[in-house]
């Protein structure tokens, strides 16, 4: 049986520190009236903005289950009708890169296509302009720093959809690997190698951050299950 | 004409519109106007709307737990813990009535509360002060103004005797609105970070009054703005706080259903049969018309009722012209319920909105539409009109629903009402959405993450330097 080869559950020497971000929304100098623009201005804009479009919009509509992936797919839709492009652009995963400059290529790679493909497109205006924003981030503790398996679960269970996002979905562009915070410490603290690699594999995009939460905390439980019945 | 008179008119069917002006009765017993036949006709409403209730003890922080969870109160009071001892003084040109006034009301204990004292002070002026600052209003939200020296003057000389008058020892300054931004002028001899908090929609100002505020506004170590869209290109950093609810005011805290109920039966709302509420002054820019040829259109297909909540008709001329109007427009249909209300009638609005199948703000143009914000937090299925801040509050289809005109704003009357399961879901995300980003204590998180941005930027400064 696979359960009989792994190695058992340690004690983890590390305690997990469950923190949050915060987020202030500071609104950036360009905004895009037609496609054209917004690729241009996509080119140009900081790296917070990129952040604040892709990673942070989906962490503030964390309620929606569906139908919500990013600002510049929302816009695409929504004000230059433009569906095809939408989808595109709402494909993208965040969690497929360990760096915003790598989603800012992806995004105005698909772009670019798009307006060559239907250059008409470009200059067609927009029925609201789409406004760059970028975030200021404030990472902040929580009470919770469990050292225990046990514990870990209880803080999965008790902290913010936030400290959700801070360590499942940011946690990729602070580690700079395709992974995130729980995985890695599951993994490298306790040995929990499948329960670690069932997490990362949670799709973001068809549940809600709470979804995500509840799913995390069941693999979690599941695996503290089974390793008391060995 | 006696009390009794009233109901007896109303009874013979002498009022040819279905009204009900509380602010017109005030003073004596209110009753609804209604056609003979209208089972609403000559309803007495409770004396207690008459006048002004007491208002309620401000609420602590520990009261909202059970709404934004101990999460939230955790993270507020660690950004304020790191803040401990410093202090902001909040700055604005009243300390009642309007918007301005009712947040600060509700932010500032709770600030001080986190013992992060904040202290309000507000600018005082002459009659010939206020009427400029009041022309410049109206002039930075795009009406056409004659800018002359004189205005300029007197705003100046206001604001420098403000100046002189007021103590400027806190670590951060807020200056609301643009009447007392000439107060910045202080700011050479303090150590504190400015910021100019502007409540105003400056997409399309008139450019002569914008030029004679912009050198000002410059001075300022940041500017904060209620939507991507009001703000003006400027060479410091611009930073969004979506104005807010309170979830525990009269106007928005939970309510039992024997209270909605009462409200109900007091007006003559029939919760048996669908309900359409739109809330708002009776305005030309909150087309109050407009949404009674949505609801006759939706109508021929679908059974409800319209209530037409609001106020301002009585003391605002232009208002009781909207309202005669409306009443035109709606004709002699018994479902249509008109209420001209008091403005303390907050309680009322509450029950009103909590009874209401749907609500719809179909506004021309807006600023925020804070009555938006109220819908999305009672989980009500919303129909709004595109514009100013409505889109932050309503993603299309997901937290509400945006309309352009008055058949799509018909069609999606009869597309909720008819579909219960959209109408819901699109319920909770946008009380999901309010909870995340418009409740108050959204917005003492903001005021607290800024001031610890400002505070850091300072201390680069001062590192650098």
């Amino acid at each position: 049986m696979a359960g009989a080869a792994r190695p058992p559950v340690r004690r983890p020497a590390k305690p997990f520190y469950f923190n949050t971000s915060e987020h202030l929304l500071r609104i950036e100098s360009q905004r895009a009236t037609n496609l054209s623009e917004l690729l241009e201005a996509l080119r140009a804009c900081p790296e917070d903005s990129v952040f604040q479009h892709t990673f942070r919009t989906l962490q503030e509509h964390h309620f929606i289950r569906q139908g919500f992936s990013n600002d510049f797919a929302h816009w695409s839709l929504s004000a230059c009708n433009e569906p095809a492009l939408a989808e595109q652009l709402a494909s993208v995963d965040v969690r497929e890169f360990t760096a915003v400059e790598g989603l800012r290529r992806r995004m105005v790679a698909i772009i670019d296509e798009f307006l060559e493909n239907h250059p008409r497109s470009g200059s067609r205006p927009a029925y609201e302009p789409f406004y760059f924003c970028a975030t200021d981030l404030v990472v902040l503790p929580t009470p919770f720093a469990p050292d225990t398996l046990g514990g870990f679960l209880d803080g999965l269970n008790q902290v913010s959809v936030h400290s959700i996002h801070h360590h499942f979905i940011e946690a990729r562009l602070r580690l700079h690997r395709m992974s995130n915070d729980f995985s890695n410490w599951l993994e490298q603290q306790v040995a929990l190698t499948e329960a670690a690699d069932a997490i990362e594999r949670i799709d973001i995009y068809t549940n809600t951050t709470e979804g995500v939460q509840l799913q995390i905390a069941r693999i979690v439980a599941q695996a503290m299950n089974q390793e008391s019945d060995r | 004409m006696k009390p009794e008179d009233y109901a007896a008119t109303s009874a013979t069917g002498e009022a040819e519109r279905q009204s009900l002006n509380l602010a017109e009765s005030r003073g004596r017993p209110p009753l609804i106007e209604r056609r003979s036949a209208d089972r609403r006709a000559g309803r007495q409403l409770p004396a207690s709307i008459l006048t002004p209730p007491t208002p309620p003890p401000a609420p602590h922080l520990d009261d909202y737990r059970n709404i934004v969870g101990q999460s939230t109160l955790d993270a507020l009071r660690f950004l304020a813990h790191e803040l401990r001892g410093k202090t902001i003084k909040m700055v604005n040109s009243t300390a009642v009535g309007g918007g301005v006034a009712e947040m600060l009301n509700r932010l500032v204990p709770l600030l001080s509360e986190l013992e992060v004292a904040a202290h309000w002070d507000v600018i005082t002026g002459g009659n010939d002060f206020f009427e400029v600052t009041k022309a410049f209003h109206n002039a930075l939200h795009g009406a056409p103004y004659e800018l002359t020296k004189a205005a300029q003057e007197i705003f100046l000389m206001y604001n420098e005797q403000n100046r002189e008058r007021m103590k400027f020892e806190e670590g951060l300054v807020v200056i609301h609105d643009p009447q007392p931004v000439g107060l910045i002028r202080s700011r050479q001899h303090t150590s504190a970070s400015w910021v100019w908090r502007c409540h105003l929609d400056l997409s399309n100002p008139d450019a002569r009054v914008w030029e004679f505020f912009r050198p000002m506004i410059e001075h300022y170590d940041a500017a904060i703005f209620s939507s991507q869209s009001f703000a003006r290109q400027l060479p410091i950093p611009q930073y969004l706080f979506y104005p807010c609810i309170d979830p525990l005011s009269e106007k928005n805290k939970d309510l039992p259903d024997f209270q909605v109920q009462r409200v109900c039966d007091d007006f003559g709302i029939d919760r048996s049969r669908p309900i359409v509420t739109q809330v708002s002054r009776f305005d030309r820019l909150k087309d109050p018309v407009g949404v009674v040829q949505a609801y006759k259109l939706a109508k021929k297909y679908v059974d409800c009722q319209l209530v037409l909540a609001g106020g301002g008709a009585s003391d605002d001329p232009e208002g009781t012209m909207v309202l005669e109007e409306v009443k035109d427009a709606a004709g002699n249909d018994p479902d249509i319920l008109i209420l001209d209300l008091p403005p303390w009638c907050a309680l009322e609005i509450n029950a009103i909105q909590r009874a209401s199948t749907i609500i719809v703000q179909k506004s021309l143009k807006e600023g925020f539409g804070l009555t938006v914000t109220e819908a999305l937090w009672k989980g009500k299925p919303t129909i709004a009109g595109a514009v100013g801040g409505i889109p932050n509050q309503i993603i299309h289809k997901l937290t509400g629903v945006l309309v352009h005109s008055v058949e799509g704003c018909a069609f999606q009357i009869r597309y909720l009402l008819t579909h219960p399961e959209f109408a819901r879901t699109i319920g909770i995300n946008g009380r999901e959405h309010v909870t995340e980003n418009f409740l108050m204590t959204a917005n003492v998180k903001r005021w607290l993450l800024l001031f610890r941005v400002l505070e850091e930027r300072k201390a680069r400064r001062a590192k650098a330097a």
